[in-house]
């Protein structure tokens, strides 16, 4: 009696379920709908003045890149309504720190290198030239895949899929923020989240594939996983554009357009504040983001090979991937402070919410508040940290701002508009001193 | 001659339910939007394979009577291995790839050894060698990931069709001729019956006169075969591999274990099939195809472990319950249950 009942419990829980995920087949959330209404109505009520802060930010940005060119924009006929919808939405969308959600992205100068990647690769990844090709995406565009051509007409009642990375509070901020972002230039959409998962991320781009929708976004899990996904998506005559993490040189071969930030050269900002402060001496230990991912690479090697080249004096101790558990970035901030004692000087961090929690708990504890620490940012953990001194500094990226620049640039490329291969966040650094420009954080 | 009796029946449903769980998830397919497109059905199979490879080592060893949880780990690496000979020594993909498989071998082999010689559990010498494993993998490619660079050749070839009207990848044919192999092994060769002797009961099979040792040894080979081949070519396929890969999301280890127990193989040793485990891994195949959602996966794959494990332990109870009163009772009651033969 038991087996049975077990049996039809069984059989009938997979037939209820199979039949409530064909009920959802759709998956996550699509259509323009309006579960973006209360940001975009909030950006709306934002004063124009606000985006005074992020013209300081974009303009610091400027000292190394350019903004993408952007005047005497020639737009089709057929797309001139659509635009003029686009154009309304980068007017009125703000960020919830009261910056402009589709600011215009920024361009840098790839400086010219003799050799290869993997000749580079040869040299010691204290060097920059180490990291140019995953730096600069200086990729060989005579490789380039035949892309497919732009319909021209506009980007009102196209539909994207967005396939993120995973679950994190800055993946909610970031869906959010493309989700009003679509809706107010009236594109339709449908967003995956693999959850971290390589081999889930590559389902999801063939589902997206086999969905044929208009385009797809990309934020790769892994950089050098990204070649194979983007050729997938170019090959089956998709638009791919790739969002956020930066993928390897050679994927740029199979993509559009890049959007995101220059994780490399807010790091390397960054780390000239902190070397400064250091007075050029000392001891610096590191802890990374995800393996693999390009954050990995930025937030890491950005800092340590800007150190290397201008403070020479100041000594890498040590580089660890504890992942992003507080208790377990504590543990090895404790281990370093026990290990390395007053060589300890200052440490570089991935991220900063939990790592930041973690870090700064094992300095207090050890009684180290002299030991200084940095981290890429900004999430509301993180400012709280800096205003209360604990984080030195952090650096500012637009989480909001970065989706807001994937859709913008999907859209100028569906009302026909040259489009940059790569297009850069402006970014700022973030101290005790400005803490309040940030406020209230985004995520 | 006996007259088989057809009884749509508790043992009939628990006996076929890799087969009807899959017929029922494609019947859903129906409903589902772009479900039955060739480029779905290909794709889908094709990022189902590895874990079929995994799934078929898995499912040998516990036939076996023991339990191999190296098989993701030695997949990771050997795809690693695959990827960094290629990159760095500039060798054919087929050596290569006869590389990974051979890794994978010696695996097997000092698991084997491990377990039948050292007398060391299943359980505790796979978490040593995860270990080992993991620790290679760091070493040899310094926590960096590896890539197919620009050479797309296999690449291309794997995720191609072999037979053009056949909308199923070259990888996912692969896969399944060497399922085929293996259950030839199993059901018509002297080493298929003895495993599953061994694992059934490891004293009635040594007083049968069976190197256990051996078998089992062998077991774990095979085991280690399928993990390092099917992970090399995974590498290919997938066009890059990492130390961490697997370790978040749905893990491909668990899945290969929940396709085992669904497919019906006794956690306990001596019963099961490499055919079931492959049809419930194609089942949550689909499955996953069918809900597009991570966390919905996540807790129907985990509903379902969970039924099949209650289920099959409560029948466990109730066969010894019976077996231990009158053994003549044990057949009626399989009589009863329409399972007699």
């Amino acid at each position: 009696m038991m087996k049975k009942s077990l049996a039809i419990l069984l059989s009938g829980t997979m037939l209820l379920s199979a039949a409530f995920m064909t009920g959802c087949g759709g998956g996550s959330s699509s259509a323009a709908g309006s579960s973006a209404a209360p940001e975009a109505s909030a950006a709306s009520e934002a004063p124009e003045s606000s985006a005074a802060p992020e013209s300081s930010a974009a303009s610091e940005a400027s000292d190394a890149g350019s903004t993408a060119p952007s005047g005497d924009v020639t737009v089709p006929e057929a797309a001139q309504a659509s635009y003029e919808k686009l154009l309304a939405a980068e007017e009125s969308l703000m960020t919830t720190d009261n910056h402009p959600m589709m600011a215009e992205g920024l361009s840098f100068d790839v400086p010219a290198v003799e050799g290869d990647a993997a000749a580079l690769e040869e040299l010691p990844e204290e060097d920059k030239n180490h990291w140019h090709y995953k730096e600069y995406l200086d990729w060989d565009q005579s490789a380039d895949a035949q892309f497919p051509e732009s319909p021209a007409d506009g980007q009102e009642g196209k539909k994207v899929i967005l396939i993120v990375h995973g679950a994190h509070a800055w993946t909610t901020c970031y869906t959010d923020a493309f989700k009003s972002a679509c809706d107010a230039v009236g594109m339709t959409y449908e967003i995956y989240d693999p959850n971290w998962d390589q081999a889930n991320q590559d389902s999801y781009v063939d589902q997206a594939i086999n969905d044929q929708p208009d385009a797809i976004i990309v934020i790769p899990v892994s950089a050098d996983h990204a070649t194979q996904q983007f050729k997938k998506i170019t090959d089956a005559g998709i638009p791919a554009f790739c969002s956020n993490t930066t993928p390897e040189a050679d994927a740029m071969n199979f993509i559009i357009s890049y959007t995101g930030p220059n994780d490399w050269y807010q790091m390397r900002t960054l780390a000239d504040m902190l070397g400064e402060s250091m007075e050029g001496k000392g001891g610096v230990a590191y802890i990374t983001h995800n393996v693999g991912g390009s954050p990995y690479y930025a937030r890491c090697y950005g800092p340590l090979t800007e150190l290397a080249e201008k403070y020479p004096d100041i000594e890498t101790l040590d580089i660890q991937s504890p992942g992003f558990e507080a208790s377990e970035v504590k543990q090895v901030v404790a281990d370093w402070i026990t290990k390395f004692g007053d060589k300890l000087n200052a440490i570089v961090l991935a991220d900063d919410s939990d790592q930041a929690i973690g870090a700064v708990e094992a300095c207090q504890a050890a009684g180290r508040s002299d030991i200084k620490i940095v981290a890429a940012g900004i999430s509301k953990q993180g400012l709280d940290l800096v205003k209360s001194g604990d984080l030195f500094g952090m650096s500012y990226q637009t989480c909001q701002g970065d989706a807001g620049l994937a859709v913008r640039t999907v859209s100028e490329w569906f009302c026909g508009i040259d489009i940059p291969r790569v297009n850069y966040l402006s970014t700022d650094i973030v101290t005790k001193d400005n803490a309040a420009d940030f406020e209230p954080c985004q995520w | 001659m006996e007259k088989k009796n057809f009884k749509l029946n508790a043992a009939f449903i628990n006996k076929n339910r890799s087969y009807l769980l899959l017929v029922l998830i494609m019947i859903c397919g129906l409903f589902a939007k772009n479900f039955y497109t060739p480029y779905n059905i290909q794709a889908v199979t094709g990022n189902g394979s590895l874990v079929i490879w995994l799934g078929l080592g898995f499912t040998i060893v516990l036939i076996a009577g023991h339990m191999d949880m190296t098989v993701m780990y030695m997949s990771t690496f050997a795809a690693l291995l695959t990827l960094g000979l290629h990159a760095d020594q500039k060798l054919p993909w087929l050596v290569c790839v006869i590389i990974g498989a051979l890794m994978g071998i010696l695996n097997g082999l000092i698991m084997g050894l491990l377990v039948t010689k050292l007398k060391i559990h299943a359980f505790i010498a796979s978490i040593g060698m995860q270990l080992v494993l993991r620790g290679v993998m760091y070493v040899y490619c310094n926590g960096k990931e590896l890539s197919i660079g620009k050479d797309y050749t296999w690449n291309d070839m794997l995720n191609g069709k072999l037979i053009p009207f056949l909308p199923l990848s070259t990888y996912f044919l692969i896969t399944t001729i060497f399922i085929f192999g293996v259950m030839v092994i199993l059901r018509y060769t002297r080493l298929g019956r003895n495993i599953h002797m061994v694992g059934g009961n490891a004293e009635t099979a040594w007083l049968a006169g069976i190197k256990s040792d051996m078998v089992v040894i062998a077991a774990f080979v095979i085991s280690g075969l399928a993990a390092g081949l099917g992970g090399a070519l995974n590498g290919i396929y997938s066009g890059a591999a990492n130390v961490t890969m697997g370790e978040k999301g749905i893990s491909p280890f668990y899945m290969a274990f929940t396709a085992c127990v669904i497919g019906g193989t006794d956690i306990y040793g001596g019963k099961g099939s490499v055919i079931w485990t492959y049809v419930s891994l194609i089942m949550i195949a689909f499955l996953k195809a069918l809900c597009k959602s991570t966390e919905l996966q996540v807790l129907v794959i985990g509903a379902a472990l969970v039924l099949c494990l209650v289920y099959e332990t409560v029948a466990k109870y109730n066969r010894d319950k019976v077996l231990g009163r009158r053994p003549n009772l044990y057949i009626e009651y399989k009589n009863e249950t329409g399972n007699a033969k």
